[in-house]
C-alpha cells in the first residue's frame, strides 16, 4: 500500500518535471580550464598554480562531502544530529596532529615555527565576537567556506551574504586596529606548546577533542531516543 | 490521504527544515508532504531528520539543483 502510494507520488512529479541539461560537456569545459589556468600559474609561480589547485580542492570536497561548520553547530539543536559536528572534531583532530608536525619540524630544526602569528591573545573579544558569527551565520544559511560554496552552486540568496560578508569584513578590518589596541591586546596569549610540551599540547588537545566526540555521540543518542 | 507540497524553492539551509517539521505536525497519518528544496545542504539535514523519526522519505532530483523530498507520514 504504501509502496504503490509512493510510486504514486513519484509518476506525478516525473510528469511536470523539465528535461535535465546534459552537463557533461560544460563538465569537460571547467576541467579544460581547470588544467589551462593550472599550467598558466605554473609558469608565473609554482605556489600560485599549488593555492589554485588545493583551493579547488577545498571547495570540490566542501561541496560533495556537504561539510558545513554552520549545521555542525546548528543541527544538534534543530535536528538532534550530531554527524556534521562530529565530523567537524575528527577534522581538528587531523589539523591538530599534522600543524603539529609541521610546527615541531621547523622548531626541532631551529628554524622559526611558521603561523605563530596567529597565536593571538583570548579575551572576552573572542567570546562575544564568536557568539555574533554564530547566530550571523545561521541566519545566513553559511559561515565563511560554506557561503564561498553555495554561491559557486548558484544559490541566489548566499551572493547577498557575500556581498554583505565582504562589507562587515571590510568594516571589521577598518576598526580592527582600535580593538586591538583596546581590548585584544590585553589578554594573554597561550601557544600550548610552551606549557605543556610538544606531547602534552597534542594529547591535551586530543583528549579534549575526543571527550567532545563523546558527547556528540550521547547527546544523539539521547535526543534519538526523546523524540520518537 | 492527501498529499501536500511544501515550497521551500529559494530557502536557505534551516528554513526548510523548519517548515516541514511544522508543516508535518498538522498533517493526518497516512498523508504525503513533498518539499521542494533549491539548497544543497538543506538536500541533507532534510531527510536525515525525517529517517530519525522513523518517517517513509524519498529524494527525487527533479532538476539540476532542485529536489523533492517526499515524505510520508506513517506514524
Amino acid at each position: 500500500m504504501a509502496e504503490s502510494r509512493r510510486a504514486a507520488t513519484s509518476r506525478r512529479s516525473s510528469a511536470n518535471r523539465k528535461p535535465k541539461k546534459n552537463q557533461i560537456p560544460y563538465g569537460f569545459v571547467a576541467v579544460f580550464l581547470f588544467i589551462a589556468v593550472a599550467l598558466w600559474l605554473n609558469t608565473k609561480s609554482s605556489t600560485l598554480s599549488l593555492f589554485w589547485i588545493t583551493g579547488i580542492a577545498f571547495g570540490f570536497i566542501l561541496q560533495k562531502g556537504r561539510f558545513c561548520f554552520t549545521a555542525s553547530m546548528r543541527d544538534p539543536y534543530l535536528t538532534g544530529s550530531t554527524s556534521l559536528t562530529r565530523a567537524v572534531i575528527i577534522a581538528l583532530a587531523l589539523t591538530t596532529i599534522s600543524f603539529t608536525a609541521i610546527k615541531y619540524g621547523y622548531a626541532s630544526a631551529g628554524l622559526p615555527i611558521p603561523g605563530m602569528s596567529y597565536v593571538v591573545p583570548i579575551s572576552f573579544a573572542t567570546l562575544i565576537g564568536a557568539f555574533m558569527f554564530g547566530v550571523g551565520m545561521v541566519i545566513a544559511g553559511g559561515c565563511a567556506s560554506g557561503t564561498l560554496m553555495r554561491v559557486g552552486e548558484g544559490f541566489y540568496m548566499n551572493l547577498l551574504a557575500l556581498g554583505f560578508f565582504i562589507l562587515g569584513s571590510l568594516l571589521g578590518a577598518h576598526d580592527f586596529g582600535w580593538w586591538k589596541e583596546h581590548v585584544i591586546s590585553k589578554g594573554t596569549a597561550i601557544f600550548l606548546p610552551d606549557v605543556f610540551g610538544w606531547m602534552g599540547a597534542v594529547l591535551l588537545q586530543l583528549g579534549v577533542l575526543l571527550i567532545l566526540y563523546i558527547i556528540a555521540e550521547e547527546y544523539e543518542k539521547k535526543r534519538g531516543a526523546s523524540s520518537h | 490521504m492527501n498529499e501536500y507540497v511544501l515550497d521551500c524553492l529559494g530557502e536557505a539551509c534551516p528554513v526548510p527544515l523548519v517548515k516541514a517539521q511544522n508543516k508535518l505536525k498538522e498533517l493526518a497519518i497516512g498523508d504525503v508532504l513533498i518539499v521542494q528544496i533549491d539548497h544543497s545542504c538543506a538536500m541533507k539535514n532534510l531527510p536525515e531528520w525525517a529517517r530519525k523519526d522513523g518517517y517513509n522519505v524519498e529524494v527525487e532530483e527533479v532538476d539540476d539543483g532542485e529536489w523533492e523530498v517526499i515524505i510520508e507520514k506513517n506514524k
